[in-house]
C-alpha cells in the first residue's frame, strides 16, 4: 500500500524535490488552480454576489458535507489506514466535538473562532483516554474497546449531562461570526470549511511523510519489528488516537456550527460503520482516499440514491415481487445498497478507489505503452 | 521507586484493583441496601432469564468465531431476520405456494452446492435436491391454524440456512486471508445489507410474536405472581413467557453442546476451529465445515430471535440488543461454549441490576454492559474461560 506510486524512470533528482508536495511545476500549477477554482463555485450560485444561477445551490451544501466528513476520515485515516487500529466508535468522537463547540458558544459564550481549537482538544484529549486500552489489547480487542466508546460517550452526553447537552432533543447552536460578518448562509460557510479541509488534508499528507507518520506505518506493517527498530509503539498509537479525536473534534464542531442544530440520534453506530465504510471504499492508506469515498458515499446516499434509483427501484421493485409495500422501499434502499456496494468494494477493490487513480495515473503517464 | 514497581508489578496492580472494587461497592452498596428485597430478588430473577437469550445469541457468535475466526457483528439483523420469517409464516393463515417454492429451492440449491456448484451438474444430487424442494414446498405451504407451527419452524429453518450459507459463500468465503479490518468491516456492510432486506421486505415493524399464547391454556397464571409484601416488602412478578423462553434458549444452548460434544460433524468443526491446516490434512473438508458452522450459527440466531420475539416483541431495537452479547462473550472468553452461558447470565443481571438501580436512564442496556466490557478488557482480557493466548502488547 504504497502512496506514492511511480512508473519506472521517474525519480526525484534533487532533496528539494523529494520533500517538496508538488513534484514538478506543472502539478504545482494544477493544484493551486484547482483550489482557486473551487474557491470559485459558490459565486456561480443564485446565492452567490453575481447571483449568475449557473449551478445548483444544493450542490453547495453537499460539498460542504464532503468537506465535513472528509476532516472526519482523514481522522479516521489516520489511525485505521496508517496506524491498523480499528475504530468503531468515531462518530462519538465527532459527536464530542460537536457537543463541546455547541456547549462553549451556547452557555460560555465563546465564539466560533475559540470555541472550534478548544474542542478540537478536548476530542483529542477524550479520544486519549479511550485509546488507553491499546497499551494492553490490539487487534480485534481493541475494535471492541473503541466500540464501548461508541455506547459509553453518546449515554453520558443523553443522561447525565442533559442540562448541557438537552438529552435526546435537538440542540440549537448559534453561527459563526466574525465582527459584522456572519457566516449563517451556506455560501458564506463554504469559505470556513473548505479551506479548512484542505488544510487538514494537506496536513495529514505531510504528517505522513515525517518521522511521525513513519513510525506510524511501521507500527501497522508489524508492530513488533517496531519496535526493535526503537519506535516507543504505546507512545505512537496514543499519538494517533489523538490526533484521529482532533480531526473528529474539528469535524463535529464544523458540522454543528453548519447545521445551527445538534441531535445525538445522528452519532450512531451507523455513522461510525458510514466512516469505515468511506475510507475503505475511497482506500485506507492514502491521502486523497477519504476525499473519493466520502465524495463517492455522500454523493450516492444523498444524490443519487434519492434521486435517480428511488424513482426507478420504486416502480420496478413492486411489480417483480408482489409482497414487497411500496412505502418501505424509500427506507430501505439506501442501507441495502450501501450494505452491498461494500461488500463489492471489500472482495473486488480492497485497496478503494484511491489506488485505482494511482494506477490511473501511472497508465496516463506512460502512455501509449502498457508498462 | 521504579525497581520496586517493576518487581512488585503483579501484586500493585492487584491492589489497584481491589481498591477499585471497594469504592464501587461503597458507592453501589447504599443504592443497594436502599431498594426492597423483592424488587431485588425480582431483578435478579428477570436478569438470569434475560440472561439466558443472551448466551443463545452468544453461542451462535462464539461458533461462527471458532469456525472462521470472525466476529460476527451482523448476528443481530440475522436474529430479526430469522424470527420475521417465523413470524410470516406462523401468522398468516397460508403462505403464497409462490414465495414458499422460491424460498425451498433458493435453500436446497445453496445446500446441495455446499461442496461446490458441480453438484448442479451430477443427476443424482439433482434429483434428491428435487424430492427435497418439493417436500419443503409442501411443508411450507400447508395451510391452517393447526400446522402454523410445523410451517413456521421450517420456514425459519429453510430461511436461516439459506441466508447462512449465502453469507458465507458470497461474502466470507472470498475473503479469506485477507486482513482483519477487512473481516470486520464485512460483517458491518452484512448488517447492513441484511438491515436493508429486512426492512424492505417487513417495512418498520413492532410484531408481539404471539408464540407463548398456548401457555395460557396449560393453567399457568401469566404473569406468575409470589405475594411476599410481609416477608420481603412487596410482590414477585415473572413474566411466563420470559420464563419459557429461558428454558427453551437453555434447551436449545444444551442440544448444541451436545451436537459439538457426540456427533461426527460437531467433532469436525471443533477440530477445524482447533486447526483449520491438521484438520484439512487429516481429510477433513475445512470449506463445508465452514459453511456448516454459518448456517448453525444463523439457526441459533433465528432461535434467538424468535425466542427474544416470544418474549418481548420483534423490533428493529433486536440487533441493538444483540450486541450486548458481545461484551458477553469477552466475558466469557471468546472460544469458551461455558463462557458463553456464564457470560451470557452475567450480562442479564447486570443489565436488570443497572436498572433498578439507576432507574429512568436506560442505564442497563445502554451503559453497564459495555462498562463491563472495558473493565474485561483492561483487567483480564481473555475473559473468564477463553484461552490465554490473546495478542497481548
Amino acid at each position: 500500500m504504497s502512496a506514492n506510486i511511480r512508473p519506472s524512470g521517474v525519480f526525484d533528482v534533487s532533496y528539494a524535490q523529494d520533500i517538496s508536495l508538488n513534484r514538478t511545476r506543472t502539478d504545482k500549477i494544477i493544484a493551486n488552480g484547482l483550489f482557486v477554482l473551487l474557491l470559485l463555485v459558490p459565486l456561480l450560485t443564485v446565492e452567490g454576489p453575481l447571483g449568475l444561477n449557473l449551478l445548483p445551490q444544493t450542490w453547495i451544501g453537499l460539498m460542504i458535507r464532503i468537506a465535513i466528513f472528509v476532516i472526519a476520515v482523514q481522522g479516521l485515516n489516520i489511525l485505521v489506514g496508517y496506524t491498523g487500529q480499528i475504530s468503531l466508535g468515531h462518530a462519538a468522537f465527532v459527536a464530542v466535538g460537536g457537543y463541546t463547540g455547541a456547549v462553549l458558544a451556547r452557555q460560555l459564550g465563546f465564539s466560533f473562532w475559540a470555541a472550534l481549537p478548544a474542542a478540537a482538544l478536548f476530542t483529542g484529549v477524550v479520544g486519549l483516554v479511550f485509546g488507553l486500552p491499546s497499551l494492553r489489547v490490539k487487534g480485534f480487542y481493541l475494535a471492541m474497546a473503541t466500540l464501548a466508546a461508541q455506547f459509553i460517550i453518546p449515554w453520558l452526553l443523553r443522561y447525565p449531562l442533559t442540562p448541557w447537552t438537552n438529552g435526546s432533543r435537538p440542540l440549537e447552536v448559534p453561527p459563526p461570526t466574525l465582527g459584522p460578518l456572519s457566516f449563517a448562509s451556506e455560501n458564506a460557510m463554504f469559505y470556513i470549511v473548505v479551506p479548512l479541509s484542505v488544510f487538514l488534508m494537506l496536513a495529514a499528507r505531510n504528517m505522513i511523510r515525517t518521522r511521525f507518520g513513519r513510525a506510524l506505518i511501521s507500527i501497522r506493517d508489524n508492530d513488533l519489528a517496531a519496535e526493535q527498530l526503537g519506535i516507543n509503539v504505546f507512545s505512537y498509537k496514543l499519538q494517533a488516537f489523538f490526533i484521529s479525536a482532533l480531526y473528529a473534534g474539528i469535524a463535529g464542531a464544523l458540522l454543528a456550527f453548519h447545521d445551527n442544530s445538534l441531535s445525538l440520534d445522528k452519532f450512531s453506530l451507523g455513522l461510525s460503520i458510514e466512516f469505515l465504510a468511506m475510507l475503505v471504499i475511497g482506500g485506507a492508506g492514502f491521502p486523497l482516499g477519504p476525499l473519493f469515498g466520502v465524495s463517492f458515499v455522500i454523493l450516492l446516499t444523498q444524490d443519487i440514491i434519492p434521486n435517480r434509483l428511488l424513482p426507478l427501484f420504486g416502480s420496478v421493485l413492486p411489480t417483480l415481487l408482489p409482497f414487497i409495500d411500496p412505502v418501505n422501499i424509500t427506507s430501505s434502499l439506501s442501507p441495502l445498497l450501501f450494505g452491498l456496494i461494500l461488500v463489492i468494494f471489500l472482495i473486488l477493490a480492497p485497496r478503494g478507489l484511491a489506488y485505482r487513480w494511482e494506477i490511473f495515473k501511472i497508465a496516463w503517464k506512460i502512455r501509449p505503452y502498457s508498462h | 521507586m521504579t525497581t520496586f514497581l517493576e518487581t512488585n508489578r503483579r501484586s500493585l496492580t492487584r491492589a489497584a484493583y481491589a481498591v477499585l472494587a471497594i469504592l464501587v461497592l461503597l458507592w453501589l452498596g447504599p443504592l443497594i441496601l436502599e431498594q426492597r428485597p423483592a424488587r431485588l430478588i425480582g431483578s435478579t430473577i428477570t436478569g438470569l432469564l434475560v440472561g439466558g437469550i443472551y448466551s443463545l445469541i452468544a453461542l451462535g457468535i462464539v461458533v461462527i468465531n471458532k469456525a472462521s475466526g470472525v466476529f460476527n457483528f451482523a448476528h443481530g439483523w440475522m436474529m430479526l431476520l430469522g424470527g420475521l420469517l417465523f413470524y410470516s409464516f406462523f401468522a398468516s393463515g397460508s403462505v403464497s405456494p409462490l414465495a414458499a417454492g422460491v424460498l425451498a429451492a433458493l435453500t436446497v440449491i445453496m445446500v446441495i452446492t455446499t461442496a461446490g456448484w458441480g453438484a448442479l451438474r451430477s443427476p443424482r444430487s439433482l434429483a434428491l435436491g428435487a424430492v427435497a424442494i418439493v417436500v419443503l414446498t409442501v411443508l411450507l405451504s400447508l395451510s391452517g391454524a393447526e400446522w402454523q407451527f410445523i410451517r413456521a419452524i421450517a420456514g425459519a429453518v429453510a430461511g436461516s440456512v439459506l441466508v447462512g450459507l449465502v453469507v458465507e459463500r458470497f461474502t466470507i468465503r472470498p475473503l479469506i486471508g485477507q486482513p482483519l479490518f477487512a473481516m470486520v468491516l464485512m460483517t458491518l456492510a452484512i448488517s447492513r445489507a441484511l438491515n436493508g432486506i429486512t426492512q424492505l421486505i417487513w417495512g418498520s415493524v413492532e410484531i408481539p410474536l404471539q408464540v407463548f399464547s398456548w401457555v395460557g391454556n396449560l393453567g399457568l397464571p401469566m404473569p406468575i405472581r409470589f405475594d411476599a409484601r410481609d416477608t420481603l416488602g412487596g410482590i414477585i412478578l415473572i413474566r411466563t413467557e420470559l420464563l419459557f423462553a429461558f428454558a427453551l434458549a437453555l434447551v436449545a444452548f444444551v442440544a448444541f453442546v451436545l451436537f459439538f460434544q457426540f456427533t461426527n460433524v460437531g467433532l469436525a468443526m471443533r477440530a477445524a476451529a482447533e486447526d483449520q491446516r491438521l484438520a484439512q490434512s487429516v481429510g477433513l473438508r475445512v470449506r463445508i465445515i465452514l459453511a456448516v458452522a454459518w448456517a448453525i450459527a444463523a439457526l441459533l440466531a433465528t432461535a434467538a430471535g424468535v425466542l427474544q420475539g416470544g418474549a418481548t416483541s420483534l423490533s428493529l431495537n433486536m440487533p441493538l440488543l444483540a450486541l450486548l452479547a458481545f461484551p458477553a462473550v469477552l466475558l466469557g472468553g471468546l472460544e469458551s461454549i461455558t463462557g458463553a452461558l456464564v457470560g451470557g447470565i452475567v450480562i442479564g443481571l447486570v443489565q436488570e441490576w443497572a436498572n433498578l438501580l439507576f432507574p429512568g436512564t436506560q442505564a442497563g442496556t445502554e451503559l453497564a454492559p459495555y462498562v463491563v466490557l472495558m473493565a474485561v478488557l483492561v483487567i483480564r482480557p481473555d475473559g473468564l474461560f477463553g484461552q490465554k493466548r490473546i495478542e497481548r502488547v
